[in-house]
């Protein structure tokens, strides 16, 4: 079997830096009005202050050279109908050689280093505490792999993709987790590939409509006569001004993305506020540092595919079926679920447990969106939990429990 | 009467005109799936094509003592609670004396521009349809006017500033046409202002996305009850739903965040031009643009006094003020309705007259949203027919009939 497998550095050509700094120094940027605060969008003073930064004072090298000490790898995956296409992804083992194999899939705005922090407690041994091997692939049309060139490149597609490497790695059954987008095609992948390779699944953003007594006859009758909780009821109220107030850029995407991709691939102000209103917006008073945010924005400006390609999962997904993300098809596979306050889509529990067989649940009293650079403690502290001894999907996958010194049938 | 009045001509600088031609150059354009074509937003052809023309070939000076031709002026006009606002607009007078005079407003991404080709057709004198006094204004935020700088500025300040700068030019009577937010506004005049020194309102974007309630329109509850739709005007009701669906994207951002949006439109000339040449094209009908067409529409967006961001802040302004969906007081001044088969929502006749007190109906084979650039002819002879003489509004403005 041919094994496409290279190791990967980040390195972006000198020309492209310089090609940003030109656009940077020629930045136009609007007024804004007085007191405008974070009503009307991202701020300017913010944006000015960050396009300041980007153009004098961050590094760019110096953070890639951080960045290229995570063992990085790209490798070519057939896509049925789509060809071939390369795919960049972070592969750390842990010491523990039966490790649970653990796949973290990101969303957007996210990417790759979504999972950085949390790399060195996943994969740390002990006899506490479950291991595991993590992949952190860039999905198709992101950070440093190649995007499809043809139209139809849905769900199923990216849950092929991220099927498909974990098998070329060797990871014949492996666990997954995923939040935004990564939430979803982890739900395609249970879906398609549950209990044949997919041995359990976590999500921090469980995304379903209420019970139906058709399909899931208890939830339902417990919907009917169980009261919201007090973090329930904050949650719709978050959940439903995101709705109001936060979803412009998801019908945007979701209809013209080729539009508002001339946007992101030539104004890095338009880039960065585009996506730093989210980060801001979508997570818990997390305390972005300027080079932070630099950098988060960075990968995206300096993707291999270009940041407009990023944007199409929302037209292909939702084009195709505008309920997509609600859609719940129950599997018997072993699902954890993280429910984080500032959260944008939050669901009361009883709608989320219609989504397969929870087995875990966690509620923390901080964090957003982007939980595993915004709390990854807990939520690495989750999965250790979920997957650990006494944990409710312990050793799910065969010789592979996450501990030293078991015999291993591998 | 011309106090504050002040004869205007647009000059953008030299160093704004390098300014674009270095940005232009450094262009960077994204990639575009397979067969594409207009599924996924704007073809990246088509804009390579313009960003290539825009760099070499198109004349912005050419276009601009093109348009210097039209009279232009700007003005004072003090806005409650907003101080003063230096407003820019046409004013072509008829040589008919008491020609009616007309206010016309733009919407987004439209601009004053857009009445360019009614004006010969409006202020021509001829015994056989009226004429009028022209004022296009640039709204507050758009073309050459200045922009508000607090927030709040919704859609009765628009009216506010509509209606003084009518009456600064000596008009204690007027009749409006406009589309888009121009429709919006009118509507606003009307009610604000009607049998006052709003005297009829005609509008070609009778934007109605409802039947009407047997509450507040019970007369026309009834009709819609028992008038079965037409083959007209179910097609209509699927552009309608098309719109609806698909193409309500950007007013999603313009009404909730268009200061995260306005930094690409301010900074990247690309950005803009994709941005409103998509709606160039899938609002019109088979509108056969012209490159340098084009060019110029997006041209007056870049080289705006505010700025691209600042128009879209009336989506935002509008909304959170609730004036969008908040049931109007219905003027019973005449007002008049054209149709035009692409518009973007294009409401049954039962449910359109719940707008005004309607006088006049008009339905056309073709032409969209921009109807007075694609179709002037055909609008311009509606307001003919509602204004003139044996027209059902013949004579609203007292003494200013129209003709010799």
């Amino acid at each position: 079997m041919s094994d496409t497998e290279k190791a990967f550095q980040i390195n972006v050509s000198d020309a492209d830096i310089e090609f940003l700094h030109k656009k940077l120094e020629l930045t136009r940027f609007p007024d804004e009005l007085d007191e405008a605060g974070w009503n009307y969008g991202a701020p300017l003073a913010d944006v000015r202050r960050l396009v300041a930064r980007w153009k004098d004072g961050y590094d760019w090298r110096k953070v890639e050279a951080e960045i290229n000490a995570i063992p990085q790898f790209t490798r070519d995956i057939d896509v049925d109908g789509f060809g071939t296409l390369n795919i960049h992804y972070i592969h750390q083992k842990s010491s523990v050689a039966t490790a649970v194999p653990l796949l973290f899939v990101h969303g957007w705005p996210g990417h790759f280093l979504e999972v950085r922090k949390m790399l060195p407690i996943l994969t740390a041994a002990s006899p506490d505490h479950p291991s595991f091997h993590v992949v952190a692939l860039s999905l198709p049309g992101y950070g440093f792999s190649e995007a499809p060139k043809k139209k139809g490149f849905r769900g199923l597609q990216y849950a092929e993709v991220a099927n498909k490497l974990m098998l070329a790695l060797g990871y014949n059954e492996y666990v997954v987790q995923g939040g935004d987008w990564g939430y979803y095609i982890s739900k395609l992948i249970v879906a398609e590939y549950g209990t044949k390779t997919v041995k359990a699944w976590h999500t921090n953003m469980p995304v379903a409509g209420p019970p139906s007594v058709w399909t899931h006859p208890g939830q339902f009758l417990l919907f009917l006569v169980k009261p919201f909780t007090a973090a329930e009821r904050a949650g719709f109220g978050h959940s439903q001004t995101f709705q109001k107030k936060g979803n412009g850029y998801f019908m945007e995407q979701s209809t013209q993305p080729q539009t508002v991709g001339y946007s992101l691939a030539d104004s890095p102000a338009g880039l960065l506020a585009w996506i730093y209103e989210k980060l801001v917006r979508c997570t818990d008073s997390y305390a972005w540092e300027d080079d932070e945010v630099l950098t988060w924005i960075s990968v995206y400006w300096f993707s291999r595919a270009g940041p407009a390609a990023s944007v199409r999962i929302y037209y292909e997904v939702i084009q195709d079926d505008p309920g997509a993300l609600r859609m719940a098809k129950y599997s018997p596979i072993p699902l954890g679920l993280s429910f984080f306050p500032k959260e944008p889509v939050v669901v009361p529990r009883l709608w989320a447990r219609t989504l397969g067989n929870v087995v875990f649940e966690a509620e923390h009293e901080r964090g957003g969106h982007f939980a595993a650079h915004e709390r990854p403690e807990d939520l690495a502290g989750d999965l250790r939990k979920m997957f650990g001894k006494g944990g409710p999907a312990y050793g799910v996958v065969p010789g592979k429990d996450g501990y030293v010194g078991r015999d291993a049938r591998l | 009467m011309a106090h504050d009045e002040r004869p205007f001509t647009i000059s953008v600088a030299d160093a704004e005109l390098e300014f674009l031609q270095k940005k232009l150059a450094l262009s960077r354009v994204p990639d575009e799936l397979e067969g594409a074509d207009w599924d996924y937003g704007v073809p990246l052809a088509d804009v390579k094509r313009l960003l290539l023309r825009w760099q070499n070939g198109y004349d912005w000076r050419a276009a601009e003592a093109e348009i210097n031709k039209i009279p232009q002026f700007t003005r004072q006009i003090e806005v409650e609670g907003f101080g003063k606002l230096d407003v820019h607009y046409v004013h072509q007078r008829s040589t008919v004396e008491n020609a009616i005079p007309l206010l016309f407003i733009h919407g987004w991404p439209g601009h004053f521009l857009e009445v360019r080709k009614l004006l010969p057709l409006f202020t021509t004198a001829s015994p056989d349809h009226p004429s009028f006094h022209v004022v296009a204004l640039s709204l507050p935020g758009f073309g050459f006017s200045d922009a508000p700088t607090k927030r709040g500025f919704n859609g009765a300040k628009y009216a506010e500033t509509c209606n003084k700068l009518m009456l600064a030019l000596g008009y204690d009577e007027y009749v409006v046409q406009g589309g888009d937010w121009g429709s919006f506004i009118a509507r606003i005049l009307a009610s604000k202002y009607g049998h006052q020194s709003v005297k009829a309102f005609h509008t070609n974007f009778p934007n109605v996305r409802e039947p009407p309630s047997l509450w507040t329109h019970p007369r026309q509850f009834f009709a819609h009850l028992i008038t079965p739709y037409s083959a007209a005007e179910r097609v209509g009701l699927e552009r309608t739903q098309w719109f609806v669906a698909q193409g309500r994207g950007y007013f999603h951002e313009q009404s909730t965040q268009p200061q995260t949006l306005g930094y690409a439109l301010a900074d990247s000339p690309v950005a803009l031009l994709a941005w409103i040449y998509e709606k160039l094209v899938r609002w019109t009908d088979a509108y056969p643009w012209e490159d340098d067409e084009v060019l110029t529409w997006i041209s007056v967006y870049w080289f705006s006094r505010s700025g691209p961001a600042a128009s879209l802040r009336i989506y935002y302004e509008t909304i959170a003020a609730n004036e969008y969906s908040a049931i109007l007081p219905t003027s019973t001044i005449p007002c008049g309705l054209s149709f035009f088969p692409k518009e973007l929502t294009i409401p049954p006749k039962t449910w359109a007259r719940t707008i005004g007190n309607v006088v006049y109906e008009s339905r056309h084979q073709s032409g969209g949203h921009f109807a007075a650039h694609e179709k002037p002819e055909e609008l311009a002879a509606d307001i003919r027919a509602m204004f003139g003489k044996g027209g059902p509004a013949f004579g609203v403005v007292s003494g200013r009939a129209g003709y010799d």
